[in-house]
């Protein structure tokens, strides 16, 4: 058993952490939010420079052929940084899909093109009710002549505004169960009829709504066979899952030292506030919740990485960091008093986005039903 | 990183499972979990406590990662697998005490006189062992304690009390912190020594937890003479030989596999029990809160093998041991209070014809705090965290008494 990170996998994220505090600083931050786009072209071209768009697509179709732990540890440093834009739907919603379910000429034609910064993905999968449940796969593709056609709504889909293609779920058999029945398509969100429009969200971070009215897909663009696309649509959003607890993991490593910080420089009552117990405890449980989380989320994203069965753990991981996450980031709020409603300082840009990951790829309650189900209590 | 055990490691750790396993069946009614196994104070209790320590003696493992030259078998690895065992199976015998704290100590910092005088005894599990800390004045504030220990030719002389201390009823041997410089500086003034239980003196007299239960007490010195040859270190730097100790009383691999026993037994539970109209195991409410745990068990487990992965590269990891103390301890509690709600009525039963599961959680209703409380308590380890692992300032001193 080893519980470390290798060397090689320290240097990532020391390089990674070095790239985002200068070129990601917490003013860009703010930038990007605000920003027509939601994300930065010269930042996303500078990652793509040093691997990161390739880093878990192999060689042969141009990347660096790293493990999805290397790139969680990307993601978690992301994660304390809170920096915005496309990587994760690009990663976790376009290469790995394509990397996992694609055909040979698939590959050929995106995987490149992701790894050199060229193309920005989505993953399309959320309809009216919100659920990644089979049921509510209610966007339709209808096969014509040499292609599908689309019709339907979906929503949630992050950076669909600045996305290329989007990988879309859709129906295509009204059989039952609802899971059969069920096809992926990558689609070129250039295509007539398709329609984006941002959501306003808590976090900002540019979830679209896409219509799609009559949309042509060519058949060549099905990913996975027909009607069975639901077991690949389920291990997008675990490895998604996992990718997110991850990144949220991140920020509540990075939450902790800041609040000390912030507690050791405000004075009241003629001495820092970092001296009252009342407060040293709760960051002392904060802290202790962060450490508890960790080796979980390790543990998942490992067991993810090396292909092993993780429904169980991903489940766990990720429902652990939800609540732990929204209740750490609730607390920098309260630590920081008044100064924690202030949009100038930190708290708020770490409690908006806890609330988005936290409903990101599985929401707790419809995790721990999951391990209701792994740890043996009948259903 | 690679969480897998190896072949060699999952052996092992099944030949653990499979003794304690065994032993679990042998257990008497009334013993459910790994405390109350080594508190039960019937004539059952203790017989099956020495059965246990005789297995375990037998097969060494009450000496798993110690040298070699001291009879030591096995890795550190192999002393977390037994840990689990022992945890899951509600097993005793293995004294926490001699076993999991002195014994790990003295091969770091003993002379070599004192380890092979003491080691060999605690590894053939002869010698059972107390910790003579506490006292009534001295307990979070430990070094604040007043039983002195005042040397006296080839001697030192003890007087005082000490409280709270665990099986000094049964205990053949107790180690202690006493004061040897009566007007010495706060934590420069404390000696370590090892006392004979048996020397006249000493008075034991029990002290009841508050379900009844007899497993601490307080132990009372009245001339009590000690060879000083019986001291760990040196003279009045007893506090550095305790902080050392401290450090191996928070590997709480054990206690989270006694939790995810008792989830598992939960969950057994709830899917054979019809309350109203359905299975207590298709109430949503309780399937929530079930896997809410369930994830908190399994975040303890993996911290639980990431601090001992440390430890067997012989690195400390001084704060995530008392993360983890505090949150399997706390992760306890609600988890009692968590199976009193799905119990219902049911469980505050004792151990009787109307106790489900034979009574356990009323048991652990009661002893759900021990492990909050010993060891340093929660609130001493969030000080620590916060001091020490986050750099926060201590609080002024208070003001002195007028």
């Amino acid at each position: 058993m080893d519980t470390t990170f290798t060397e090689e996998q320290e240097i990532l994220r020391k390089a990674a952490a070095d790239f985002l505090a200068k070129e990601i600083p917490e003013k860009k931050v703010r930038e990007i939010e605000e920003s027509e786009l939601g994300y930065d072209p010269h930042i996303w071209q500078s990652m793509a420079d040093l691997g990161w768009m390739g880093l878990v697509i192999p060689e042969k179709y141009g990347g660096m052929g790293m493990s999805f732990q290397d790139l969680t540890i990307i993601l978690e440093e992301m994660g304390k940084n809170i920096a915005p834009g496309p990587f994760f739907s690009t990663i976790l919603g376009g290469a790995y899909p394509i990397l996992e379910a694609g055909t040979e000429e698939q590959k050929k034609k995106f995987l490149p093109r992701i790894a050199k910064g060229e193309l920005i993905f989505s993953f399309a999968i959320l309809e009216s009710q919100a659920i990644c449940d089979a049921s509510d796969m209610k966007t339709k593709a209808v096969r014509k002549n040499g292609s599908f056609v689309l019709n339907g709504t979906k929503l949630f889909v992050e950076q669909a505004n600045n996305a290329h293609y989007l990988i879309c779920v859709t129906r295509t058999s009204t059989a039952t169960p609802p899971e059969e029945g069920i096809t992926l398509f990558i689609v070129d969100t250039k295509s007539p009829g398709i329609t984006i429009e941002v959501m306003p969200t808590i976090a900002m971070d540019r979830l679209c709504e896409v219509k799609f009215k009559a949309v042509d897909v060519p058949a060549e663009n099905m990913l996975g066979e027909e009607n069975k696309g639901w077991i690949l649509a389920k291990n997008i959003i675990e490895r998604a899952a996992i990718a997110k607890a991850c990144e949220s993991l991140g920020a509540m490593e990075a939450i902790v030292p800041l609040t000390v910080e912030y507690l050791k420089q405000r004075v009241q009552f003629d001495q820092p506030l970092a001296q009252f117990q009342a407060l040293q405890h709760i960051l002392a449980d904060m802290f202790i919740r962060v450490v508890a989380g960790k080796y979980l989320v390790y543990e998942a994203a490992w067991m993810k990485s090396e292909g092993l069965p993780c429904t169980k753990q991903v489940a766990m991981a990720k429902a652990y960091v939800n609540v732990a996450y929204n209740e750490l980031s609730r607390l920098m709020i309260r630590l920081y008093g008044g100064n924690g409603t202030n949009r100038e300082f930190k708290p708020g840009l770490y409690y908006r986005r806890a609330k988005a990951a936290a409903v990101a790829f599985g929401g707790t309650d419809f995790l721990r039903e999951i391990v209701a189900k792994e740890i043996g209590l009948v259903s | 990183m690679d969480f897998r055990l190896t072949p060699e490691q999952e052996k092992r750790r099944k030949e653990f499972f499979a003794v304690c396993e065994e032993l679990e069946r042998k257990r008497p009614a009334g013993i459910y979990t790994l405390m109350d196994a080594f508190e039960t104070d019937t004539p059952e209790g203790i017989a099956y406590e020495e059965y246990c320590r005789k297995e375990f003696a037998k097969r060494g493992w009450l000496r798993l990662g110690w040298p070699a030259e001291y009879g030591g078998i096995g890795t550190m690895m192999d002393k977390v697998f037994f840990n689990e065992a022992t945890g899951y199976h509600g097993v005793p015998g293995v004294d926490v005490v001699g076993v999991g704290m002195l014994a790990p100590m003295l091969i770091h910092v003993a002379s070599e006189e004192i380890k092979r005088r003491f080691l060999p005894p605690i590894g053939n599990g002869e010698v059972l062992w107390c910790q003579l800390w506490s006292e009534p004045n001295a307990g979070s504030d430990l070094a604040n304690l007043s039983t002195t220990a005042i040397k006296k030719g080839n001697e030192y002389i003890i007087n005082g009390q000490k409280t709270w201390t665990s099986f000094a009823h049964r205990a053949h041997w107790g180690f202690g912190l006493f004061k040897t410089d009566p007007h010495g500086r706060k934590r420069h003034n404390l000696t370590f020594l090892l006392v004979d239980m048996k020397t006249p003196g000493i008075t034991v007299r029990p002290l009841y937890f508050f379900d009844g239960k007899h497993f601490y007490n307080e132990v009372f010195f009245d001339d009590v003479h000690v060879p000083a040859d019986n001291i760990v270190g040196e003279e009045n730097k007893g506090w550095q030989v305790a902080q050392t100790l401290a450090g191996f009383e928070r590997s709480s691999v054990g206690m989270v596999m006694t939790l995810q026993r008792q989830l598992e037994d939960l969950v057994k539970y709830c899917n054979q029990t019809r309350v109203g109209r359905q299975l207590l195991a298709r109430n949503q409410v309780i399937r929530n809160r079930l896997a809410e745990v369930a994830c908190e068990i399994e975040a303890a487990r993996t911290l639980a093998y990431h601090i001992a992965d440390l430890q067997d590269r012989n690195q400390m990891a001084l704060f995530d041991a008392s993360a983890i103390k505090v949150f399997s301890s706390e992760l306890w509690e609600r988890m009692a209070a968590l199976a009193a709600e799905i119990l219902g009525a049911y469980s505050q039963v004792k151990t009787s014809k109307w106790a489900p599961m034979g009574g356990a959680w009323e048991s652990n209703l009661n002893t759900c705090f021990i492990a909050s409380i010993a060891a340093g308590t929660n609130e001493i380890q969030k000080n620590v965290i916060a001091w020490f692992g986050l750099g926060m300032p201590r609080p002024s001193a208070p003001v002195p008494k007028a």
